[in-house]
């Protein structure tokens, strides 16, 4: 225990020290939020498969109840029930191209976690940093509950719960609960709760923020205490499936799942579900009495209730849907919440959910064909407030605010990336598999074994796992 | 010139505008007012007030700027202008975007009628180490010390106590009548 002990408050002290221009201890923030007993207890798993290199390094770290993909370090790190998910690094012999740069790669890239204490947390992607482009690093850094570093190399930040970075280097910042960042690059920022801020330099700015005490009610973090608000209450309704699943070795479905479709071992499913071709089922996924149309996708941490996906929808990282019935391509972004409660919501096709969009509704509501909707909506009138079409927004090119929105630049170009990231979504996911091109996760995650690895049980060192160094 | 010393040219406490902390925006003008009409001599007049705690000593400044700042109406987003331009919006955009909230909000004369309700301590600038200047010290120092720090006036201090303050235009009157008297004789 001393050495667990030892490695916590050299993190806490790291993360400290990079946030010292704040006069900011994370300290409080996470002090109850792991038990230690519990990382001594729990182990961790590795995927073998044959699409993704298996090369594994893991030091001086704890891995509690987390899961690993793919080409991956963690050293002097605490990382507890996260997903480390490298099936979309970059490969040895590509190139990768990003602004006006081609740059050949020598070497597979590999996710680097080094001196950091994650907390359910998903890393996914890949680096977007030019700089460094055969390392995914991550280091001095705190993140809580349901955050995502999405292709976002970091350094020295605080990730408050359901935040999220997304193709975006971070350095020395705190990101507020519930914000999502896809800003290219960011240092020393303080970023507030729910602050949904997206800009491309020279092309589109987009920032919304939730009024504090609405987002109060979904989501809070206290110094001290456990992240609190309805979020927190609604995932922990459904915790019981997800214990059995990873209390067992062997788990067999009765689920009809055709042959290039995947449901990881890792999913919750719940009857009754159809699942149809192309389709993606994430690991920590929970599916109850829905249908997931051809080359839909349920990532990570998402949550799918009594809701029809059409086909071809992207539910991102986290993202829940209770009660909602989306035609074709559909986009919901990350950890966006869309509830119908007592009642449907329906999103006709092409529409976009931006990131983090809150829709918890009590009346039926319909969101109208190629709309894009952000922020908080509970009725209409927040509706009309909340959204624009995507036609109205094409035209715009010198920016409008809205409500709490502020856009600056071409609609036009922010409908287009948006749109073509929407399409490579559902390309990586193997959406458009046909029998032969365009194989995706879809395709290759269908066979996975998971081996399991645990820390030493007594001594200085308990909870603290063997230096473990895995390769083909 | 050069045995010349800030407290020869500095404005003492008692001839500068100065109010106590819990006084109100208006209570501040006023205040300036009156320390102009009393200084009327100058040919400079003061453009800041100096915010006083309960025992007479100086915890901030209130300058033209920033109580101009208290008249900005704040949008219900609460996105402050500052706070755009980090998340990297253009100048041009966020006045337009003011331009727009302006129109929806409170206009410019019931703001001015508002600002007895504005507390001087939510606008005033605290002084910072970089603002303040021993009287002592010699006018070189001072002027390196504007122009470093980009300053109007300079917070004269004594033994760690501000007792006057050092302003721009008043330096700038006795460096260039100097210049003005050596070029006279060249």
């Amino acid at each position: 225990m001393k050495e667990l002990l030892k490695l916590y408050r050299r993190i806490v002290q790291r993360v400290n020290i990079n946030l010292r221009e704040f006069n900011f201890d994370v300290e409080p923030f996470i002090c109850n939020l792991v038990s230690f007993d519990e990382l001594k207890k729990v182990h961790g798993f590795y995927a073998i498969t044959s699409q993704h290199p298996l090369d594994f390094q893991f030091r001086n770290s704890n891995l509690a109840g987390s899961y690993f993909l793919g080409k991956c370090r963690a050293t002097s790190s605490i990382l507890y029930k996260s997903d480390i998910r490298g099936d979309e690094l970059k490969k040895k012999g590509t190139v990768f191209c990003i602004d006006d740069f081609q740059i050949p790669l020598t070497r597979n890239e590999g996710i680097h976690i080094e001196d950091s204490l994650f907390i359910k947390t998903l890393v996914h992607n890949f680096s977007h940093d030019p700089e460094t482009p055969e390392r995914f690093t991550i280091s001095n850094t705190v993140s809580t509950h349901y955050a995502n570093i999405h292709g976002s190399p970091t350094d020295g930040t605080f990730l408050e719960p359901f935040s999220t970075i997304d193709l975006t280097t971070v350095n020395d910042c705190i990101i507020g609960a519930f914000s999502y960042i896809q800003a290219g690059e960011i240092n020393h920022f303080h970023i507030k709760p729910g602050t949904i801020w997206v800009r491309s330099t020279g092309s589109f700015n987009f920032l919304y923020r939730y009024p504090a005490d609405a987002l109060n009610r979904y989501i809070r973090l206290c110094p001290g205490a456990p992240p609190r608000g309805i979020f927190i209450e609604f995932i922990n309704k459904y915790k019981e499936p997800f214990e059995r699943i990873f209390a067992t070795v062997n788990i067999k479905t009765a689920l009809d799942v055709p042959p290039n479709s995947s449901l990881d071992r890792f999913a919750a499913i719940i009857p009754k579900i159809s699942i149809k071709d192309n389709v993606l089922v994430a690991q920590r996924s929970f599916l109850q009495n829905s249908s997931l149309g051809k080359g839909a996708n349920a990532q990570e941490n998402c949550f799918i209730i009594n809701s029809n996906l059409a086909g071809y929808n992207v539910t991102a990282h986290g993202a829940k849907l209770i009660d909602v019935d989306m035609e074709e391509m559909v986009f919901v972004g990350f950890n966006s919440f869309l509830r119908g409660q007592g009642c449907r919501l329906t999103i006709g096709r092409d529409s976009i959910i931006m990131p983090h969009t809150i829709i918890d509704i009590q009346k039926p509501l319909h969101i109208p064909a190629g709309s894009l909707v952000w922020g908080l909506v509970t009725c209409e009138d927040e509706l009309a407030t909340n959204s624009i079409s995507l036609k109205d927004l094409r035209q715009l090119e010198d920016g409008f605010c809205r409500g709490d929105l502020v856009f600056e630049g071409s609609g036009s170009e922010f409908v287009s990336a948006f749109q073509s990231r929407i399409r490579h979504i559902l390309d990586a996911n193997g959406a458009f598999y046909d029998g032969v091109d365009n194989k995706g996760h879809a395709q290759k995650n269908q066979n996975i074994s998971f081996n399991i690895i645990q820390p030493y049980s007594e001594g200085n060192k308990i909870g603290i796992y063997p230096t473990i160094i895995i390769r083909k | 010139m050069n045995s010349r010393r800030v407290e020869d040219l500095m404005v003492p406490l008692s001839e500068y505008a100065t109010v106590s902390a819990g006084c109100s925006l208006r209570e501040a003008v006023v205040a300036l007012e009156k320390a102009q009409r009393k200084f009327g001599q100058a040919k400079y007049r003061h453009r800041a007030i100096l915010i006083l705690n309960e025992e007479n000593r100086v915890i901030g400044k209130l300058n033209q700027l920033n109580a101009v700042r208290a008249l900005i109406p704040v949008h219900h987003g609460n996105y402050g202008t500052d706070e755009l331009r980090c998340f990297g919006f253009s100048n041009r955009f966020v006045r337009k975007l003011y331009q727009h909230y302006r129109q929806q909000s409170v206009q410019l004369p019931e703001l001015c009628n508002n600002a007895r309700a504005f507390r001087v301590e939510d606008y005033m600038c605290s002084p910072s180490e970089d603002e303040c200047i021993d009287h002592k010290a010699d006018l070189a120092t001072a002027i390196h010390q504007l122009v470093q720090e980009n300053l109007r006036s300079l917070l004269v201090t004594n033994h760690g106590e501000i007792v006057g303050i050092l302003r721009l235009a008043d330096l700038f009157s006795a460096i260039y009548h100097t210049v003005a008297r050596q070029s006279d004789r060249t």
